[in-house]
């Protein structure tokens, strides 16, 4: 075959991803070396200043902070509800199989307003919980549960569960069903059969789902804005009252500096797993 | 497909106690997290039914009124059509760059492929509030910041173009080149046989690609809220905005419909490709 460039093929895409997303996207990391509208008058063009005060606030160090905490609190969870789930999808019959497989992609499919809504009326003060609790006596008065952190773990957790379930669910299906009939008729026990055997085989699966859920969670948008509000702002809500609100542009580009950073991490982590990271994790068990 | 496949165990002897309460135990678990993923939904669509004030669950009595109130606000129907709009809009242009690119990384070795790929799929790899403010400063450098119907069709066009590429690249991977170049051989000019030979295999990819780009888009907020003007704006954004201040349970009922779109989409899926495709590598 030529190894001469397409260039009527990669042309476009290529023009297009360049002009459009990378291109701009350093011209945000300019911005946030850049002096912003309230500089001191000898501040030159590149420059900490921005970076520097939005840390000198405290509530950008708690957002930052609050942020790395309740993503670590998504993947966790992420992994205790996946792990179980894909497994169980991966053994059943064609029928239950599609059923659940629904349930699964269905909310991955249905924006984050609506299900965030959804979560607001469970959890709401006079949510369904709220009324129910205190409709049964438990509790004179109703729990703050919404625009608390917790709500914001709930949130980003139902958004993100279906990528962990799915990444899982893909190394699963590799694996012969009559691998483990085998170990067991060879006189495994099942909990044997589950780490010796299952648990290195979706190693790859559960990896990949990790540092997915973790970097999205750093990164969601519309969940922690209408579960969080103003009371618990993030690194992306705050990005955007920067951008929005006060019209602060080097701040709101100084966060998204920052943003590029945790998901630069994220794409750094995810190579050096494809790249032998992985396997000799795996000649370690 | 693994499914039913006969197990060696013979059947008719019991499993040890312990191992059937550990069987019980993930079974009690999967249920608590199938009931975890619904809960949302099931009470979002029961609540929009109620006819008291504030949205309720179980649904006080049974009425259609907050559906009649969600037509009636003004910027219900106007992003409705928005949506629809820049949705179509973005899955052609998508498509269109999507097919291109699967088509270069599917049939061609080039020095730098890896780089292209990168950058294809860049807007997946950058947090997607950095790449609606990223290109909402574009807008505004051009001076375009008030054509936001364009900066919508474009901007979703942009972020969907990962999904179409790769569900393209897919269908074009698992194509038989030998028949493009018998068509060729046997006369065919280069347009005809991607006309012909090579549109028809890859179909299926292009209608996969393009129902997932169109329920992005459709279903977006974190790109769409950047992009979004004070009028032109797509009824997810819009429904975002509005929402915390209505506090009846018309929010509920345009979250159902929106719901029920998206339901088509997913039926459309199911029937045509399978789900199977979102549990692929």
């Amino acid at each position: 075959m030529a190894r001469r460039v397409p260039w009527a093929l990669t042309a476009p895409v290529g023009l297009v991803m360049l002009g459009l997303v990378i291109v701009p996207c350093l011209g945000v990391v300019l911005l946030s070396v850049t002096p912003g509208p309230n500089a001191q008058p000898g501040e030159a063009f590149p420059t900490w200043e921005n970076y520097r005060s939005i840390f000198e606030s405290r509530a950008t160090r708690q957002a930052l902070f609050r942020t790395l905490e309740i993503s670590v609190w998504v993947t966790l969870l992420a992994i205790a509800a996946g792990y179980p789930l894909a497994f169980f999808i991966a053994r059943q019959a064609q029928f239950w199989r599609s059923v659940l497989l629904a349930v699964v992609i269905f909310p991955f499919l249905l924006s984050a307003v609506v299900r965030a809504y959804g979560w607001n009326v469970v959890l709401g003060e006079r949510g369904i919980i709220n009324n129910a609790l205190v409709g049964a006596g438990v509790i004179g008065q109703p729990l703050t549960m919404i625009h608390t952190e917790f709500a914001i773990v709930v949130g980003e957790l139902h958004l993100l569960l279906p990528y962990m379930v799915l990444a899982i669910l893909s190394t699963l299906r590799g694996i012969d069903r009559n691998l483990d009939a085998a170990a067991q008729s060879l006189g495994a026990s099942p909990p044997w059969v589950f780490f010796r055997v299952l648990l290195p085989a979706t190693l790859p699966g559960l990896l990949t789902g990790t540092l997915l859920v973790y970097s999205l969670a750093t990164t969601a948008f519309a969940t922690p804005f209408l579960l969080g509000g103003t009371r618990t702002p993030l690194l992306t809500t705050l990005l955007y009252r920067h951008a929005f609100v006060s019209f602060d542009w080097a701040k709101a580009a100084a966060i998204g500096g920052i943003l590029l950073i945790l998901g630069a991490t994220f794409v750094l982590l995810h190579r050096w797993v494809g790249r032998g990271g992985l396997n000799r994790l795996g000649a370690e068990m | 497909m693994t499914d039913a496949a006969p197990t060696l165990r013979p059947r008719g002897i019991r499993l040890p106690l312990p191992i059937r309460l550990l069987r019980l135990l993930v079974l009690a678990m999967v249920v608590f997290w199938v009931v975890f993923i619904l809960a949302p939904l099931i009470v979002t669509v029961g609540a929009s039914f109620t006819s008291s004030e504030s949205p309720m669950f179980p649904p006080v009595g049974f009425s259609g009124r907050w559906f009649r109130q969600a037509i009636e606000y003004d910027w219900f129907l106007r992003s409705l059509t928005t949506s629809l709009i820049v949705a179509s809009c973005a899955t052609l242009l998508s498509v269109m760059l999507g097919l291109a690119a699967a088509r270069a990384l599917a049939r061609h070795r080039f020095a730098g492929a890896g780089a292209f790929e990168a950058a294809a799929i860049s807007p997946l790899i950058i947090p997607s509030v950095v790449v609606g403010f990223a290109l909402f400063n574009v807008a505004l450098q051009l001076g375009l910041q008030d054509r936001s119907m364009l900066n919508l069709i474009i901007g979703h066009a942009v972020v969907t173009v990962p999904f179409t590429m790769r569900s393209i690249w897919t269908s074009m991977a698992s194509m038989d080149t030998g028949i493009e170049d018998a068509a060729k051989s046997l006369g065919a000019t280069p347009f005809a046989t991607f006309w012909r030979v090579t549109m028809p295999s890859v179909a299926p990819g292009i209608v996969t690609g393009a129902i997932i780009a169109f329920t992005f888009s459709f279903n977006d907020v974190t790109v769409a809220i950047f992009l979004s003007g004070t009028t032109t704006r797509t009824l997810a954004a819009e429904l975002m905005s509005q929402m915390e201040y209505l506090p009846d349970a018309s929010p509920a009922a345009i979250s159902t419909i929106i719901m029920g779109l998206t339901l088509i989409f997913f039926i459309i899926i199911d029937r045509t490709v399978g789900l199977d495709v979102f549990a692929r590598k």
